[in-house]
């Protein structure tokens, strides 16, 4: 059933919103543009960086329009002259609090503080810039925290309790000294965190990078491919980025859906390095006798060994003497046909499977 | 029931607790054993009383007779006169600020007597810990009948017919919010109680809670039964642990009466409460962020909608009242709306509770109705502003509120007319701030404390508030800059606009209202690094420096004389001050009123050192300055303004000449100032000294009259216009006209030109003298009446602490036998044969407060009375007589006579040829002012003429380098300041000679050892 429309006027425009939509949500719908920072669907809206502001005729004060609720015959306008000194002045606050240096920045290209501070036309902030002076989190393999660079729109928080809910992440302290991390200011590493990058994923700014790509391309350089996860087989969908032929990084992407809604775990998300690494086999080694060293051989030869071994076993001590263990790695399709091939061809139900374990 | 004779009540308020009321309750249950009194009288042990600053409290009944400030030791004494043989013990009353005056019952006190108690009304009066005490005073009569005869509707009606709006500050109608939550669906629904009170300077809640905890239980269950909820919680701060440990005894008496929990009273409504402990956020005062810290959470706000009364507690229908909110609703329940509305505004009805605090004779917790003058609360209530220093503003609803300053002291206190003048009602909180509060420094501290207290979560209210701090501590610090009030302004226009929640939206307000009403002190700060209070430590060497209008060096001077090297004292006064001797005896001495150790017990006596100092040494010899420049100046008046700007400018290589129409030099320091407190020979001898340096001085030479203006705009080339103001102003009555009237610079002036035929009796005043006015030159005219053998009335019109004159100098008048009376004016003066024979005055009584904060005097009608006298001295203020100005000179003369000064340069006339200053530009002010505005004069003129030469700016030579030493006492014992030895009183009634004797080396160096070194850079 149709929802109730809700009428009401943007920028002078009559639009229609759904009961219960936020003026966000209906102006955009509506092709109109509203800045924003902290707000992140999907997540609680929670009206923090005030980047959204817009004037409501009547209102007390300015609305934050990604947590207001449409309301029938509201008048809402987005481009009044205080709702760009407030926003230019809120960008400034943020700019100047923190070490916003777009030149080694990994986020730079990307990043939507950049990007509100170039839409906005900020010049440079009225405020001396004043980062708070942490140090850098770069004690792990995968995350790099750079709370200098963090502008609290708590984005990793909503993320890590509300989209992985694996709630790690806090805030802590108050007012200017406010910062984002696991409980009593550990690190990642000596926290409970798995690593899964939710927060990372999620983060506006260059303060959760992604370490192993760090100086290894520019955000313009890569090539995004959608592919789907080869390490187990929910089939979680994802974007492997590319550097000549390289992968640099790897992320969800939230408009992909199902299964993984954009969303990955520690193994999709860091777990690349293999690809590439020298040492991956992509050839069958065989180890003929005992003693003898393993080697390259075509999969032919190798394909028709085993053959041959599994014949001579089931032949002298039965076909339950046979086990096949396959791997979570592998496609639903490919576990499918294993099982149908060790039930079938050999004659067993000692079948399993590396996610069982 | 048992009937004791006597009941004493003992006050067990934290306050009071603090301050020793335990050990006090002690030793009085000790005493009372020992002398078999256990039968006859009952200690109680009470609530706040609210007369916190003079805890511990003891109020005995049925007498009603208030002790003060007990201590345990007072106790066998007490015991023995009062309940024994019945005498009041005097000493530990009450005494009246100001008049001193002993007040023995309660309610007698004007603290008291000014309060309407409603919410309190059980305060002091009742055991807390006791259920029995609370219901004997009608408690849970309210809840009984809104249980038993009222549906939920009606509760709401009854409570929004009151008018009573929320009391934890933003004042929304509770009546609504409870229409709100009742009409939300939901079998779960939560009564909250916000105990959360964390403003600094705020108790009332803390208050309410101690001293009546049943009465907001009593509120939170009708508020349940309006709503339909069973659950509620009480969210107090961790901080109040005798409030918590009072509602958890109340919670549990309640419940064991059968008051809460199941079944309440029988009705088959059941509401049970607890207490959340808040662990000390600010932000946790705010609803929503209130909710989620009980939920478990980071005490943060999150945006509405939803509302509370939808979604509050747990996503579940809410109300949250405070404290003060819920002590009303029981007794509007029991006696109605009508009742509670029956005192208050229009808009604002029933009482408010405030905390006073601050710079107030009696801190403590007042409840007025609303609408309450705030001058009222301030001096009626609260007794005025100690060690006679002036109010400056009153601080209301914390760092989320604003200041109403001096001129609005009449203002209503309610919602509607506190949000009118910038400020908030808040919660109650009521700081007084006197004139040693920095405006800027108060905006930074309350800006301090929001930054800390915001939780972190919206931008505008992190990085804003911390931003306009450290604009506003570099203001503080002398490192503003042009165009930072109005970045200030912006930011607090955005952070109040865009913030989430009720902290950042109302954090600018301290700073906006401290803009609005002390813009000025802003910019002092920026431009002239100047802080009016001498607060802002880090701009000056030390307050009495910054304090003096010529920023004398006082902590050396004061150093060299503990150091017994009064050479070198006595040059550190010569180098900004020509009339050291002078101002050591005449000086207004504002340094002593912003004296650091004046915090400890009293300032030092500045003046008198400055005096031992030159009684006490030869005054350096002074060698003539040749003539280098070619410009010629004249200066107009011979007063402290034009020969201080004729010194300077000599010393800086000018030819002088000052012009004086009368036949000795000095202006008013010869003719206004009576020698017995000036002598002749010091003042010349200080002229003298200036006369050595090569200025001129032509006496009996009137500009104008023997020398037109014109005339000497052509011999020379600048002209510095310092003519005084020695014009009595009229008082216009009638009979002024009548011989023997006169004006009080005139009976001066007259009396200095002829002392012989005064002295001889060729003049006379008669026998019977009246002196109307307050002012320094009243008190001199009537000194001067009185040593001419007359009997002196002066007739002021408001109170003796009114008095423009100096204490020391009203003191002495009365001393000498002068009679001074008070709210009195003149109305005519009364005469035959053309001389005076009487004046009739009109009795007045003190009304509103007039815009320098003090009360305007307004006539008691048909009191009138009639002084026989002789004459009459009209001494009600002067005004420049500008007779002598040429029209055509261009220079512009104000409404008040005055000229008009500051173009480009501060003392400039319209005309560039024209400079003026001291007290005919300002009108009358003080012999140091006038000596700056010679300072200032002598500096622009040179910097005039340079810049019209090209002339590189003036480097002053370098002073010579004198070696202060730099000595501090490990200790520092409380001791008065040194007394100033005079004459006797007989004697010198009779005697021109000098009143004040002066310092010996001892007095003085002891004086000296007094000074904290507050200079000191350590």
């Amino acid at each position: 059933m149709e929802k109730k429309r809700v009428p009401l006027t943007i920028d002078g425009k009559d639009v229609e919103a759904k009961a219960g939509q936020t003026i966000l949500e209906c102006a955009r719908e509506n092709g109109i543009f509203i800045p924003t920072l902290c707000h992140y669907e999907k997540t609680t809206n929670v009206g923090a960086c005030r980047v959204c502001v817009v004037e409501v005729e009547n209102a007390r004060s300015l609305v934050a329009s990604c947590c207001m609720p449409v309301s029938p015959g509201m008048i809402v306008r987005t481009n009044t002259e205080a709702v760009r000194s407030a926003q230019k002045m809120i960008v400034e606050l943020l700019w100047s609090s923190g070490d916003h240096n777009c030149l080694t920045c990994e986020q730079n290209g990307a990043c939507e503080l950049q990007n509100l501070v170039y839409w906005l036309k900020i010049d440079k902030p009225r405020f001396e810039i004043e980062p708070p002076g942490y140090a850098i989190e770069d004690n792990n393999t995968m995350i790099q925290r750079d709370l200098n660079k963090c502008v609290l729109c708590g984005r990793c928080v909503r993320a890590c309790n509300e989209i992985q809910v694996n709630e790690v992440l806090d805030f802590s302290m108050r007012g200017s000294r406010a910062k984002v991390g696991p409980a009593f200011d550990a690190d990642y590493i000596n926290s409970s965190c798995v690593f899964c990058g939710e927060c990372l994923q999620v983060c506006p700014v260059g303060a959760i990078t992604f370490k192993q790509a760090k100086f290894a391309g520019r955000p313009w350089e890569l090539s995004k491919t959608r592919t789907t996860c080869t390490y187990c087989g929910v089939g979680c969908q994802m974007d492997v980025f590319t550097k000549d032929g390289k992968i640099i990084k790897i992320s969800g992407n939230r408009d992909y859906g199902k299964p993984n809604e954009g969303s990955l775990c520690v193994k999709g998300r860091f777990g690349m390095d293999f690809i590439q690494h020298p040492d991956r086999l992509k050839k069958p080694l065989l180890r003929r006798n005992k003693n003898e060293e393993l080697k390259e051989v075509s999969w032919d030869e190798a394909t028709s060994f085993i053959a041959e071994k599994l014949a001579a076993i089931k032949k002298t001590g039965g076909a339950d003497s046979i086990a096949g263990l396959a791997s979570a790695r592998c496609t639903n399709e490919e576990n499918y046909l294993f099982q149908k091939f060790m039930r079938a061809v050999i004659g067993t139900n000692n079948v399993d499977h590396c996610a069982r374990l | 029931m048992k009937i004791f004779r006597s009941h004493l009540l003992i006050c067990g308020g934290t306050g009071c607790q603090a301050s020793g009321s335990i050990a006090v309750k002690q030793s009085l249950v000790e005493e009372i054993e020992k002398r078999n009194l256990a039968e006859e009288i009952k200690i109680v042990e009470t609530g706040c009383n609210g007369f916190c600053a003079l805890g511990p409290i003891m109020v005995v009944y049925p007498e009603g007779v208030i002790y003060i400030t007990l201590k345990p030791e007072d106790v066998p004494h007490l015991v023995e006169e009062h309940l024994i043989k019945g005498r009041i013990v005097d000493r530990l009353l009450y005494r009246e600020p100001g008049t001193d005056k002993v007040i023995p019952t309660m309610q007698d006190i004007p603290f008291f007597a000014y309060q309407e108690l409603r919410v309190l009304k059980n305060r002091g009066l009742i055991d807390p810990e006791k259920i029995e005490e609370y219901i004997a005073r009608d408690g849970y009569a309210g809840m009984a009948k809104a249980l038993t005869e009222m549906t939920p509707d009606q509760i709401v009606q009854e409570v929004l017919d009151s008018g009573l709006r929320g009391r934890g500050g933003a004042g929304f109608p509770t009546g609504l919010k409870w229409k709100f939550a009742a009409q939300s669906k939901s079998d779960i629904k939560y009564v909250l109680c916000n105990a959360d009170e964390g403003d600094p300077g705020a108790f009332m809640d803390r208050s309410v809670l101690e001293a009546d905890p049943h009465a907001v239980l009593e509120g939170m269950v009708i508020a349940a039964k309006a709503i339909g909820s069973k659950h509620g919680y009480i969210y107090c701060r961790a901080e109040y642990p005798l409030a918590i440990h009072r509602l958890n005894i109340a919670i549990a008496q309640a419940k064991e009466a059968g008051l809460l929990g199941k079944n309440i009273l029988g009705t088959g409504i059941d509401f049970d409460l607890e207490i959340y402990q808040g662990a000390g956020a600010f932000v946790c005062g705010e609803e929503t962020a209130l909710m989620t810290s009980i939920e478990g959470k980071r005490g943060m706000p999150r945006p509405r909608p939803p509302f509370p009364a939808v979604a509050g507690l747990w996503q579940k229908p809410s109300i949250l009242n405070n404290v003060e909110t819920l002590a009303n609703i029981g007794q509007i329940i029991l006696r109605g709306a009508k009742w509670y509305a029956s005192v208050g505004t229009e808009k604002s009805k029933g009482t408010k509770v405030f905390a006073l605090t601050g710079d107030v004779a009696n801190v403590g917790l007042v409840e007025v109705p609303m609408g309450t003058k705030l001058g009222t609360i301030v001096y009626d209530i609260g007794g005025g502003i100690p060690k006679g220093k002036k109010f400056k503003a009153a601080q209301l609803g914390g760092p989320s509120g604003g200041c109403i300053p001096v001129q609005h002291l009449n203002a209503p206190v309610d919602y509607e007319k506190v949000a009118e003048l910038g400020a908030i009602m808040g919660s109650g909180g009521l700081i007084v701030m006197n004139e040693d509060k920095c405006a800027v420094d108060m905006a930074r501290f309350f800006m301090d404390f929001c930054q800390d207290e915001s939780c972190g979560k919206c931008t505008p209210c992190r990085e804003g508030t911390k931003r306009m701090l450290d604009i506003l501590t570099n203001i503080t610090q002398g490192k503003g800059k042009e165009g930072d009030i109005e970045l200030l302004e912006e930011m607090a226009a955005v952070i109040k606009n865009a913030a989430l929640c009720g902290l950042g939206q109302t954090a600018p307000n301290p700073v906006l209202s401290t803009i609005r009403y002390f813009r000025k002190e802003y910019e002092q700060h920026i431009r002239d690094h100047r802080c009016v209070a001498a607060v802002c430590s880090a701009m000056f060497k030390s307050p009495c420096q910054h304090t003096c209008p010529i920023e004398m060096d006082i902590p050396s001077y004061i150093a060299l004389i503990r150091a017994e090297r009064l050479d070198d004292a006595y040059k550190i006064l010569l180098q900004t001050n020509p009339f050291p001797s002078v101002c050591g005896r005449v000086c207004d001495h504002k340094c002593q009123t912003k004296c650091r150790r004046g915090n400890l017990d009293e300032p030092i006596a500045i003046k008198f050192l400055k005096r031992f100092i030159t009684d006490n040494h030869e005054r350096p010899k002074i060698e003539p300055v040749p003539v280098t420049r070619k410009e010629r100046i004249a200066v107009v008046g011979a007063g402290p303004a034009g020969l201080t700007a004729a010194r300077d400018l000599a010393i800086r290589g000018y030819k002088v000449t000052v012009f004086e129409e009368l036949n000795k030099p000095g202006g008013m320091l010869y003719w206004g100032i009576p020698s017995y407190r000036l002598p002749r020979n010091i003042l010349d001898g200080e002229i003298d000294d200036i006369r050595k340096l090569g200025v001129e001085i032509r006496l009996n030479t009137r500009i104008g009259k023997d020398i037109p203006v014109a005339q000497l705009q052509k011999d020379y080339d600048y002209i510095y216009l310092a003519t005084g103001a020695h014009k009595s102003q009229k008082m216009n009555v009638p009979g002024e006209e009548l011989k023997n009237v006169f004006g009080g610079v005139e009976f001066l002036r007259d009396f200095n030109a002829n002392e012989d035929k005064w002295f001889k009796g060729k003049l006379s005043l008669g026998k019977h003298v009246a002196v109307i006015g307050g002012g320094n030159s009243a008190i001199d005219a009537a000194r001067v009446a009185l040593r001419l053998g007359a009997e002196v009335t002066i007739l002021y019109r408001r109170l003796k602490q009114d008095m423009p004159a100096a204490p020391e100098e009203i003191k002495a008048a009365e001393e000498e036998g002068i009679k001074i009376e008070y709210l009195v004016a003149p109305l005519r003066i009364e005469g035959s044969k053309g001389k005076v024979s009487a004046i009739t005055c009109q009795r007045m009584k003190l009304g509103d407060f007039d815009s320098s904060g003090r009360k305007k005097p307004v006539p008691v009608e048909g009191a009138e009375f009639t002084l026989k006298v002789d004459s009459v001295i009209a001494a009600i203020g002067q005004v420049p007589d500008m007779s002598f100005m040429d029209s055509k000179s261009g220079v512009e003369i104000n409404k008040w006579d005055c000229f008009n000064t500051g173009n480009i340069y501060k003392s400039r006339t319209a005309n560039p040829k024209f400079f003026a200053g001291g007290d005919a530009v300002t009108g009358p002010d003080t012999v140091i002012a006038a000596i700056a505005a010679g300072h200032q004069a002598a500096d622009d003129i040179d910097a005039a003429i340079r810049k019209a030469n090209n002339e590189p700016a003036y480097a002053k030579p370098a002073r010579e380098k004198i070696d202060v030493p730099l000595v501090i006492d490990e200790e520092t014992v409380e001791t008065p300041q040194a007394h100033m030895p005079e004459m006797n009183v007989e004697k010198r009634k009779m005697s021109f000679a000098e009143v004040e004797l002066g310092f010996n080396r001892e007095t003085a160096i002891k004086e000296a050892c007094r000074c904290l070194r507050c200079d000191a850079e350590l």
